[in-house]
Formats: C-alpha cells, structure tokens, sequence
C-alpha cells in the first residue's frame, strides 16, 4: 500500500485548554509582529531602529512610557466600551459617534455658566456618558425592536455625528479669538488633572477602576452571568426567561456610555477643546482591542498599553523615517488578521501523521 | 442465509481504536457487511456506532485498526476516498443545501466537470434511479422546501448516484413517522436485493427485528456480538444492548386532580397559508400527562411555543388556576410554576458553550435562589455537582466543562435536572426522548412519570406514538394546527394512527 501523504493532518480539538488558548492567541500575535516588523524593514526602516523605538525606549525613558500610557488613555475606554457590547452580541461600530456625542455634550458644559470649578468635570463626565448613551440608544432600540441590523445604523450615525460637529465648529462653536473651527479652550478647572508623570492623567486610575469594576461583574454577578448567557445563546436565554432585551439594552447602553466617556477623555485630557478629528482612530482601534483581548476587561486595558505604544511608535516612525502614519493602521490589520486566524488552532489541532501499518 | 458459502464482505473493520481528547470512543471495535444484506448495527447513544460509520465513511481517521473494501486494505482519508471506494453515507443531520434542488444537491456530491450537460444527464439518471426504487422525489424544487423523508430520499439518491455499493444509513427512521419508516426500509431491501450491501445504524430493536439479515450490537465503543436477529428473543436483544434487562414501567394508578392549565381558542396565523394553530384549546389537570400526538409540522412546535411563552398568540386564552397567561412573558409564566423541556434542546434549553454548572445553575439564578445581585458561585456548583449526581448525567468529568460535550441523552438529563429544580406545577415538554437511547429514554420517562405523580400537569408533545402511548393518561391529535380527536386511557394505537393521518 504505497501511500504517499502529506504527513499532517487537521483534526477538530473539541475543547481546548486555556494554555493551548494563549499558545494559539500568543502565535498569532508574534506572528503578526513578525509580519509587521518585515513590512516596516521593507519600507526602509533599519532594524534596529525598530528595536529603539518601540521597545527600548518604552523601557529606558519614563517620559516615554508615559506618553504610551497617555496614549492609551482614550484607547482603554473605546477597548472597554467595544467589548461590553461585544458580549452582548451588539456589534457597536459606532464608537467614534458617540465619542463625539460624548464630547460635544462635555463641551457644552463648559459653556455653562454658574456650575463651581470643582464640580465641572464630574458633571461633564456625567454629561459626557449620557451623551454617548443617547448616541447608541437609538440603534439600540431599532435593533431590539424591529431587527434593524446594528453594525449599519451605529456606523452610518458616525457621519451623522461627525456632521453635527462640523456644524458646530464652523457654526457657533467656532473659536471666537483666532476663528479657526474649534472651541474654544476648556478652562483649567475643565482639564483632567495630572498625575505628575510626563501627561498622564486621572484617566488612566479611572479606567483601571471601571476595568476592575466590569471584571467583577462579568464573572461574580447575576447580571454578568445573564449577559453571558445570553451571548452564548441568545434564543435559550429568551426561552428560560432571561429578559433579554433588558440585558443586552443594559449592556449596550453602558457601551455608549463608555464611548461618550472616550470622547470627554481626548477633549478634556488632550485637546481641552473640540476639534474637527480628535476622535479619529480611537473608535476602531476600540474594537480591535476588544477583538485581541477576547472581550476581557483586563486584557483589553494590556491591548490597549500596546495599541498605545505602536501609536506612540509609528508617530516617531513618521518623524524620522518619513513612514507614512497609515502603516500604523496597517500593523493594526495585520494583527487582527494573524489573531483571527490563529482562533482556527484553537479548535482544530495539527496532527503528525503516524505511518499506517498496511494488512 | 447459507452460512457454508463463503462471501466476500463488502466492508470490513477490524480492530478499530477511536479516541477524541483522550476518551475513547472505540475500543477494537469490528464489523462487516456483505453484499445483498441489511446489516443493522444496534446499540445506545454514546455506544459508538456513528462513530464506527463515521470512520468507515472516511470523516475520521482511527487510531487503530484496519479497513477492507471488497477483500483490499485502504486508508481513507476523507469522505471524498471513501466515494471512491463506492462508499456512500446518509447522515443523521442531512448535508444538503437548502436552497439548491435535489438535481443540484447531487452534482454537488458528484463533482461534474460540465455544469450544462451533467446538470441534464444527472436529472436524467437521478430521475430513472428514482423511479426504479419506487422513490418520489421532487428533483427540481429547492431542497429546503421538501419534507424531512422526501429530504432524506435525496440523500440516498446522493449516495446512490455517486455508484455507492456499500450504502450507511445514520439513524434514517429518526425523523421519520411510522408510515414513511417503514415504506423506506421496504425500499432498503430492495436495494439490497438488487446488490447493494447497506448499514443500518438504529437504536430500535423494531427495526432491527424486522429488517435486518444480520446485527451487531455495540455497547461502550466496543462491537458486543453479531448474529442473526431472528435467532434472539426481544428481550436478549435488549439485555445485549444495555447489558441489563430495562424493566417495563408499570401503570398507572393515581387519579388526576383539580383543572389547572385550561387553554381556549389559542390561535396563531401565518404570514401566509393556512394557520398555523387553529382554535387550540384543552384542559389539563393537576397529576395528568396529556399527550399531544400528530404528524411532525402539524402545529406542534407552535402549540410549546405558545404554551410556555416563547411565542405570543394571536387570540385565545391560557388560564393557569384561573389566572390568564395568554399575554404573559416567559419569566411570568416560569415564576408561576411552568417547566419547559423544548424539542431542540441544544439549541432552545442549553447553552453550549458554557460550563455543565451554568446551563444547570441558570433556573435557581433567575429564581435568585444563588443571589440577588452578586453570586454565590461555590452554592452553584454544589448544586450542579448534587443535580448531575441525582439525575444520573454521565459523561461529567468537570462541571466546568462545556455543556455541548454531553451526548443527547446526558445533556437532556440535564436540562430535566434544571427543569424540575423548583417542583413544577406545569411541566410542557416536546419530543423528551428524541434521539436517545433507551435506558435514556427510560430515566426521562421516569422523570415525567414522577412530575406527574408529584401532581403537576404534563403536556406531553410528541411525535413518537409510542411514547405518547407509555406516558399519556389522555391523547389528544394535531392535525393542521387544529386538535382533531381525543382518546380517554386506555388508547388504542390503531385509532390514534388513524387519526394522525386523517387530514378530513
């Protein structure tokens, strides 16, 4: 029996372990890397360079590692706000809407008079939150409703808010000193506070709370464990009595509120002000973060470090090596790529082919 | 048969190890088949037998053993190798394409290189095939919008036409009621006689009694015996099959209570056609099982639906003690007393991808038995871990592993554990026992039996006259969404099938 085969085979892997898990997430990473590290090379960037300007610096200047961690400030909130809604089957493309939605209404608190100093970012946090709410509830309640498919409406309503922006830019909200379209500048008291490390600021506490606060209630309580079964199996939750629209309502709307809360951490902690592209980038790089950390609040605040870093990375990239800024979102790409791909080994193993022994 | 003569066997597996993630399936499991026989392979769910066919099918490599199609080792490496060596499958789980007719379900299957010219010569050989074995098929409507046997004529034609020689059947009369059943395996045989060595997969020793030339019974993955059905008593068969003899459940002798559940005038229309329930009504009282008989498609799915609240109907009332639920969610309806096992458990009671612990844990949650607002996750699994004792589901190695790794009648078992946590007033269940083994079927019978006992009232819809018959203190017929006739106990079995199909 002459049997020339090709001496691996496929088979389905009913259940993986959380090792084989990080092997397979962990290879996809690398080998994402290693694509994007060719790609950089090819693009005339030295090796070595690459070495100093993403991983060295991060190591050896505290000023760099704290403008990473600014960085990803914003991203760890669009991170969290994607992957709430993401366990609740919602698929919120929408994020950078209700970014704006978000910010616009914390911009127009700052035009408020009459609310103290120390009570202004909390009220425009709140504002900014219920912004970002109002922005998604919308296709929340057509999707909950009439089976209108979110990833359409969430997405088509970002150029509807991009729109109202502009509006307001070049419109009312044009900066009345210099008359270029933004606002005008948030005072000192409608500025996130510093926490004395290059810029970094009460953002980042904030987010690791809410991160920890999402953590406990996914894994420790009722409401968490309703929103997994209903990820799991939308029609067996219906059927045991799980109000589902409730819980995927719920879950949907805190997303926006994270978003909106996104949108108020780029306008008060690094633009103090609106402008016409502050929100640009954060809202997909959100769901590629959610994407990587599997929807796991933790996780997603560690993606989010490292999304920071290749922003952090690539902009000096831009500087130095005149690489355009779009090879960013192409690294982003082809790590979705390589991690998505490597979901396949986790239920299917690769197999040597042992020799069959014949008659 | 002349046992002297020596026969070529047409398929041969000797030996055969089979393990996924380290659990064996088979264990040196063997079996033959030879031209011009029906050879049944009998044995439990779980036992091992589409696991065995699936091997000779060439979907799964064994870890050991050897295969020989007429008298030649092979190694087969994919369904593709196996049509080559003129093996054909017909799944329990039909592959077809529903949106494609039967004609291009099959070239599907045949891989012609000239779509216009093999498109008309398929449609001419498939159409003549159909005909010689007396076997309708409408070749040209989308698969999708065909009845579940006239679906699985396809799939033999599939395999048929490919030139099969050496034919598996997966479970065929499942699905199908006892008329078309027993119509295909009259068919069976006559591809038999005409050459065709053919596998019957079943775990019904009916069958088996009656149409097959030879069985092999399994049991744990391994081949127990094989011999000639007429030579075994039922009895033996079954001892064979289990290992122990089921003992047959007695009657019953409890006399039903108080009216509970009164439904009136319950109504749901189609988008188009006729309805889909029309003018439901029945009365069901505390300590009564009321079997729901019909023909699958007859408004039974509705009829749970609407019962348990997954489904709003259009008109009527469902009156529990005198409150109407008609309008009521499902949590409603559950907090007052209601338990449902749906006929689609994987998908309508279970959620796959979570532990054994959560798919149990979810009814005492949504009770708020385990906390109102965080969980008290080591009462859960105690729970769980007492449940899956308590109801037998075997095949538990963790309770964190997943749910969809338990075998049909396992996982049913635990969806019954859950059901009946909280003592149900009302339990609504659909087709129990589909798809399971005997001693399965047996326990969730059993459990159903004990409800009853315990004074709830059970809503019994099946398809299964058999098990309409063993459980129901009453019988009602679905017929076009109606309920056209109703049978005190003792129910004769003529007079219910004679209803069932007497569409007047």
């Amino acid at each position: 029996m002459a049997d020339a085969r090709f001496p691996l085979a496929i088979r389905p892997r009913p259940e993986a372990g959380p090792l084989a898990r990080l092997a397979a997430v962990l290879g996809g990473l690398v080998l994402g890397l290693a694509i994007s590290v060719a790609l950089l090379v090819g693009a005339g960037v030295e090796p070595s360079a690459l070495l100093d300007e993403f991983v060295l610096v991060f190591l050896a200047s505290p000023q760099s590692a704290a403008s990473v961690l600014f960085q990803a400030e914003p991203l760890m909130f669009t991170g969290l706000a994607a992957l709430l809604a993401f366990r609740a089957r919602f698929w919120n493309i929408g994020i950078e809407g209700q970014m704006i939605a978000g910010a616009i209404i914390a911009t127009a608190i700052t035009l408020l008079p009459g609310i103290p100093d120390p009570l202004r970012l909390p009220v425009m946090a709140l504002g900014a939150a219920i912004g970002g709410m109002a922005w998604i509830a919308l296709p929340a309640l057509l999707r909950l409703r009439l089976g209108v498919n979110e990833i359409i409406t969430t997405l088509l309503l970002n150029y509807v808010a991009l729109n109202g922006l502009l509006w307001l830019l070049y419109g009312p909200w044009k900066d009345p000193v210099s008359g270029f379209p933004y606002s005008a500048e948030y005072t000192a008291a409608e500025r996130l506070p510093s926490l004395g490390w290059g810029r970094v600021d009460l953002a980042l506490p904030l987010a690791i709370l809410i991160a920890l606060a999402i953590a406990f209630l996914l894994a420790r309580s009722r409401f968490g464990f309703l929103l997994r079964f209903v990820e799991a199996n939308p029609a067996a939750s219906g059927a045991l009595g799980i109000d589902v629209t409730k819980v995927v309502l719920t879950a949907v709307l805190a997303s926006g509120a994270l978003a909106g809360l996104a949108g108020f951490v780029v306008s008060a902690g690094v633009e103090y002000r609106m402008t016409q592209s502050f929100f640009v980038g954060y809202g997909f790089s959100g769901i590629l973060i959610a994407f990587l950390a599997r929807n796991r609040p933790i996780l997603a605040l560690v993606v989010a470090l490292l999304v920071g870093l290749l922003m952090v990375g690539g902009q000096s990239m831009q500087v130095f090596y005149q690489i355009p800024g779009s090879m960013v979102q192409l690294i982003q790409a082809v790590l979705v790529i390589t991690v998505a791909a490597s979901d396949f080994f986790v239920g299917h193993r690769i197999v040597l082919q042992r020799a069959e022994a014949a008659g | 048969m002349d046992l002297q003569t020596p026969m070529t066997e047409a398929l041969t597996l000797t030996g055969i190890d089979k393990a996924f993630a380290g659990f064996p399936a088979l264990r040196a499991a063997s079996f033959g088949v030879r031209r011009r026989e029906v050879h049944a392979l009998l044995g439990e769910n779980g036992a091992g037998k589409t696991t065995l066919m699936n091997v000779a099918a060439g979907l799964y490599r064994p870890d050991r053993g050897e295969l020989r199609v007429f008298g030649e080792p092979v190694v087969l490496d994919g369904p593709r190798a196996a049509r080559k060596r003129l093996i054909g499958m017909v799944h329990q789980h039909f592959k077809l394409v529903p949106t494609f007719t039967a004609t291009e379900n099959i070239m599907l299957a045949l891989e012609v290189q000239n779509f216009a010219a093999g498109r008309l010569e398929i449609r001419r050989r498939v159409g003549q095939l159909a005909e010689d074995l007396g076997f309708p098929v409408p070749l040209d409507r989308p698969v999708g919008t065909l009845s579940i046997a006239e679906q699985q004529r396809v799939e033999i034609l599939k395999a048929l036409a490919a030139g099969s020689e050496i034919l598996i059947l997966d479970e065929p009369t499942a699905v199908l009621t006892d008329e078309e059943g027993a119509r295909l395996l009259a068919n069976i045989r006559r591809l038999a006689e005409r050459g065709t060595a053919v596998v019957l997969v079943t775990h019904k020793l009916r069958d088996v009694i009656a149409h097959a030339d030879r069985v092999t019974v399994m049991r744990g993955g391994a081949t127990v015996t094989t011999a000639d059905p007429r030579a075994l008593s039922l009895d033996l068969l079954t001892a064979l099959v289990v290992g122990e003899v089921v003992a047959t459940p007695t009657a019953r002798q409890t006399t039903p209570g108080a009216e509970l559940l009164v439904a009136r005038g319950l109504s749901v229309s189609a988008a188009d056609g006729p309805p889909l329930l029309d003018d439901v009504g029945f009365t069901l009282r505390a300590g009564e099982i009321l079997g729901i008989a019909g023909v699958g498609g007859n408004g039974q799915t509705e009829l749970v639906d609407v019962v348990s609240g997954v489904r709003r109907a259009d008109r009527g009332s469902l009156r529990l003690a005198g409150e109407d639920l008609a309008a009521a969610p499902v949590a409603t309806r559950r907090a007052r007393g209601f338990a449902v096992v749906p006929a689609d458990r994987k998908t309508q009671a279970m959620a796959g991808d979570l532990s054994v612990s959560d798919n149990y844990a979810v009814g005492g949650v949504l009770r708020t038995a385990f906390g109102g607002a965080a969980l008290d996750h080591g009462a859960m699994r105690r729970a769980a871990g007492e449940a899956v004792a308590a109801f037998d589901v075997q095949g538990v190695h963790r309770l964190g592993q997943k749910a969809s790794l338990l075998s049909g009648g396992n996982a049913q078992k635990l969806v019954l554990a859950r059901e009946f946590s909280a003592d149900p007033k009302v339990v609504v269940v659909h087709s129990p026992s589909r798809g399971l083994d005997m001693r399965a079927m047996a326990a969730v019978h059993a459990r159903l039996r004990e409800a009853r006992d315990r004074g709830a009232a059970v809503l019994l819809v099946s398809e299964d006259l058999d098990e309409i018959l063993a459980l129901s203190d009453r019988v009602a017929v679905m017929s076009r969404g109606r309920i056209t006739a109703e049978f005190p106990a003792p129910v004769d079995r003529q007079a219910v099938g004679r209803a069932m199909v007497d569409h007047g």
